[in-house]
């Protein structure tokens, strides 16, 4: 058959009852490819021609050779004609030889390689214009391990994999009724990538899923390699720094997040599971302050809080009390780095702009670096900026102190994404800083802020809590509360339940 | 169009700044400023200007220490009014002076006696001054000598000196006064001023150290005379300035010469006018609770009635104490330096409008009765003395 004809046509092309015929489009839609298998064979006494296809290495082959090929193949010999003549071969098959659960029937060839190529085995029988489905989807995939990204001191510490379904099994685990939904689709016209979404009916609202959904089918590209990709294409306001999307690769995050009433999307080959609606405040909650004591968890958002700010303003800050506002710094302090910046032959401002550069050079290099060349970078880099530059009289020791400082306290902050939205804003913030000082730093903030404040993520305002103003819900924000005392839901996430428990204490 | 427009205002965002960009290593800190004028009416000013790189301890590790010279150099200018002589020193400094660290300002006893209205002006009008700075009468010695104090636990004279203002500050046993309380005095009605007096100490005629001592009285913006330790700690129990402090009486309760020293560790003190018909008088209360530090005799604090008698002593030494102060400055100076007038203003608008105008002559006769009321509260941690037998 000619193949440029079919690969135009047969998504929409009916099984033909002939098998030869059907053989013949597989075979020629298939066969070029070397890691396809077909395997034609005969079933019982009527010798009733069939095939099955699959795809090695996605193929779990064990399943394949013990429950699909041992029944069709010895098992039929044993049972008589009634079971097996031409005409009811196909029915026996399904109801009674394959011994496996999950199978589905298919009559279209666009559905019949579509499974094929995401790991499932179709059975031709002679004469039926149906194939049989077995999910017999097995590839090598990596182990579910402890999250790298996230780690915590105390809470689970399994994170997500590479593979959807397993990733599914972990939340669904966690949240075990039936109101939790996973829904799929697929997206990427070549990828044709499993993306499931996935709330917890009533608990979720309705037009966040809708639009999740519909956000979701509107996207048009050729292939979704990672949640990256669906989360620009989806969210709210692509032209922001700041992501509008939380990701996780802990699957208690994103359960406890569902009970909140959010809405997770799952997408096939990528660890990280997004999460919208999202709100400023949630990149500043590690899921550990949920498990540790809530004086202590407390005290860390404050904490992580006053380092967002620091990672954003330090070093403009600095520079615009140095080169401006002298008379803000305290006397001693001021004299101690007047002393340290005598010979210096750069402007505070190109200084602090350097070192910031040469700390995000290295910092760039030791994430890229194996392991052990990372740690000699890292060293190296120390010295040479820390101590060999300030000793040379190049740049002076409250600049290096004030970079470092900045860059602890970016470190400090849970979300990695909001972190480098932090750190891009930095150099901004420093430039404006050394040209316009204060007035400069706080006309940026307010801008800042401004924008903050016009951002939306699937209808909830970003910065809420905070603004719009709910006092209730503050509680979740500054501070953690207890949880005997945590009966709500946050209300402009979630849907028609908002109430989370009575209050009650064990 | 509205995009290319939204460029323009933000980028004229940038064409402001940088104007006043001034690197901290190119500032002059000045710490110490003293004012004054000469013979012939020429204003003059001297700075204490820092080396920062002569003050960083860990400067070039281990390498500094006795290499590091001098850590300031004291510059000094002439000028018709201050803002002249200021200016002049421009031609002989490289850096800019940057005076929003300085925090007291030195008057030298010529200018405070010639009056420091201009000086006033000056240092009100400027930004750099900081308003919070305190002022100091120097007497004994003139600017440069100040300026040359050899005698020092701090790196240059200024911090001394700052060091000790704070101090007597906290401790409450000298008059600190700053700019925002000297013009806050002055522009009250019938007040005048008291400003810190520092007085350079000299060995061989050459200057070694201050001490931050007793205050200056002024009519209006002219010093008109000097007040002792004890006088300005009179003032200062009748302005309830007094905090904390020492008292040391002199004589035990049964009139033998020894010392007594207590701490007075709560104070407060009210002035109540009193006016009958034309004669006006004043009632000065004071109470103050203290506790015992040192006593040279052998007196016995468990006893009741020893602690009266010491109690009966402090007042009295209290009472002299303001009574040489009020002595001062109604008699001798005729300055109404605790505001007495203005308590009565208060109290008594009606007949303060009409002494208002006669106030400087009905001043210096006014009747004050002072009445002191002490209690001693503890004895330190022994209560008998410790008896040699």
């Amino acid at each position: 058959m000619d193949r440029t004809y079919l690969i135009e046509n047969y998504k929409d092309m009916s099984l033909y009852d002939d098998i030869d015929k059907n053989l013949d489009v597989l075979k020629t839609l298939l066969k070029q490819n070397s890691d396809v298998i077909f395997r034609e064979f005969r079933i019982g006494e009527k010798k009733v021609k069939g095939f099955l296809v699959c795809v090695d290495g996605l193929v779990d082959k064990a399943l394949i050779n013990n429950n699909i090929m041992e029944p069709i193949t010895l098992e039929s010999r044993k049972l008589d004609d009634s079971y097996l003549s031409k005409k009811n071969v196909y029915e026996s098959l399904l109801n009674y030889f394959i011994t496996t659960a999950d199978i589905k029937e298919e009559e279209k060839f666009g559905s019949v390689v579509e499974s094929i190529l995401d790991g499932d085995t179709p059975v031709f029988v002679d004469g039926v214009d149906k194939s049989i489905i077995i999910s017999t989807k097995g590839w090598e995939q990596r182990n579910v391990s402890e999250s790298t990204t996230e780690a915590v001191v105390r809470g689970p510490k399994e994170a997500f994999v590479e593979t959807l379904r397993v990733n599914t099994s972990m939340l669904r685990r966690r949240i075990k009724n039936p109101n939790f939904i996973i829904e799929s689709l697929k997206v990427g016209k070549y990828t044709k990538t499993d993306v499931a979404v996935a709330y917890i009916k009533d608990v979720a609202k309705d037009e966040v899923v809708e639009k999740v959904k519909k956000r979701l089918n509107k996207i048009d590209i050729d292939g979704i390699i990672d949640s990256g990709y669906l989360e620009e294409l989806i969210e709210d306001n692509p032209f922001s720094p700041f992501p509008q999307i939380e990701h996780s690769e802990r699957p208690d995050k994103i359960a406890a997040e569902l009970l909140e009433g959010r809405v997770a999307i799952i997408s096939d080959g990528s660890p990280e599971v997004l999460v919208v609606p999202t709100i400023f405040v949630q990149f500043f909650q590690s899921s550990e302050d949920y498990y540790e004591r809530y004086y202590i968890s407390t005290l860390f958002r404050v904490l992580r809080l006053a380092a967002m700010l620091m990672s954003l303003t330090l070093p403009s800050i600095y520079v615009a009390a140095v080169t401006y506002h002298q008379e803000m710094i305290p006397s001693p302090l001021a004299i101690s780095i007047a002393a340290q910046r005598e010979g210096v032959p750069f402007t505070t401002l190109m200084e602090a702009f350097l070192m910031e550069f040469f700390f995000e050079i290295l910092r760039e290099a030791g994430i890229r670096l194996p392991m052990q060349v990372g740690q000699a970078v890292s060293i190296v880099g120390a010295l040479v900026i820390g101590q060999a530059a300030v000793q040379a009289g190049l740049v002076s020791a409250a600049t290096v102190i004030v970079v470092a400082l900045t860059g602890i306290a970016s470190f400090s902050i849970p979300a990695f994404n909001i972190a480098i939205t932090f750190r891009l804003l930095r150099f901004a913030m420093l430039i404006i800083g050394g040209t316009l000082g204060f007035f400069g730093i706080i006309m940026a903030l307010m801008m800042i802020l401004a924008h903050l404040a016009s951002l939306e993520s699937f209808g909830v305002p970003y910065l809420s809590p905070i603004a719009p103003g709910n006092t209730r819900e503050l509680n979740d924000v500054f501070i953690r509360i207890p949880w005997w005392v945590k009966i709500f839901r946050p209300h402009k996430v979630a849907g028609r339940n908002v109430k989370r428990q009575n209050y009650t204490r064990g | 169009m509205k995009k290319v427009l939204a460029l323009f205002i933000v980028l004229s965002l940038f064409l402001t700044g940088c104007w006043d960009k001034k690197e901290i290593n190119e500032l002059a800190f000045v710490q110490g400023i003293g004012m004054d004028i000469d013979k012939d009416k020429m204003c003059n000013i001297t700075v204490q200007v820092l080396k920062p790189a002569n003050l960083a301890t860990s400067s070039g590790g281990g390498g500094g220490g006795a290499a590091a010279g001098k850590p300031y150099e004291v510059y000094s200018s002439r000028g018709v009014d201050f803002a002249k002589a200021f200016s002049n020193f421009n031609t002989e400094l490289s850096r800019t002076l940057f005076l929003h660290h300085n925090e007291i300002i030195f008057i030298g006893e010529n200018l405070a006696r010639s009056g420091i209205y201009s000086m006033l002006d000056f240092i009100t009008r400027n930004p750099e001054f900081r308003r919070t700075s305190y002022l100091v009468v120097v007497s004994g010695g003139t600017l440069d000598d100040l300026m040359k104090l050899s005698k020092s636990v701090e790196k240059y004279p200024y911090k001394e000196i700052l060091g000790m203002i704070q101090n007597q500050k906290n401790t409450s046993s000298a008059y600190v006064c700053d700019i925002n309380h000297f013009v806050e005095t002055l522009e009250t009605e019938k007040v005048q001023p008291i400003v810190g007096r520092l007085e350079i100490v000299k060995k061989d005629g050459k200057p070694q150290h201050a001490r931050f001592v007793g205050a200056a009285a002024f009519k209006y913006d002219k010093m008109v005379g000097l007040l002792t330790e004890e006088q300005t700690k009179g003032i200062m129990w009748m302005d309830n300035l007094i905090k904390n402090t020492s008292l040391v009486l002199d004589k035990g309760p049964k009139g033998d010469r020894t010392h007594i020293s207590f701490t007075i560790i709560k104070a407060n003190s009210s002035i109540t006018p009193k006016v009958n018909g034309e004669d006006v008088s004043f009632d000065v209360k004071i109470n103050f609770d203290s506790n015992m530090i040192e006593q040279n005799s052998m007196y016995n604090l468990t006893d009741l009635k020893m602690i009266g008698s010491l109690e009966d002593l402090q007042q009295q030494k209290v009472k002299s104490e303001v009574l040489d102060a009020l002595n001062a400055i109604q008699k001798k100076y005729k300055v109404d330096s605790v505001g007495l007038g203005q308590k009565l203003q208060e109290k008594y608008p009606k007949v303060w409008g009409k002494l208002k105008d006669r106030w400087d002559e009905i001043y210096p006769n006014v009747k004050v009765n002072v009445s002191v009321k002490a209690t001693l509260k503890r004895s330190g941690l022994t209560s008998k003395p410790i008896q040699p037998r």
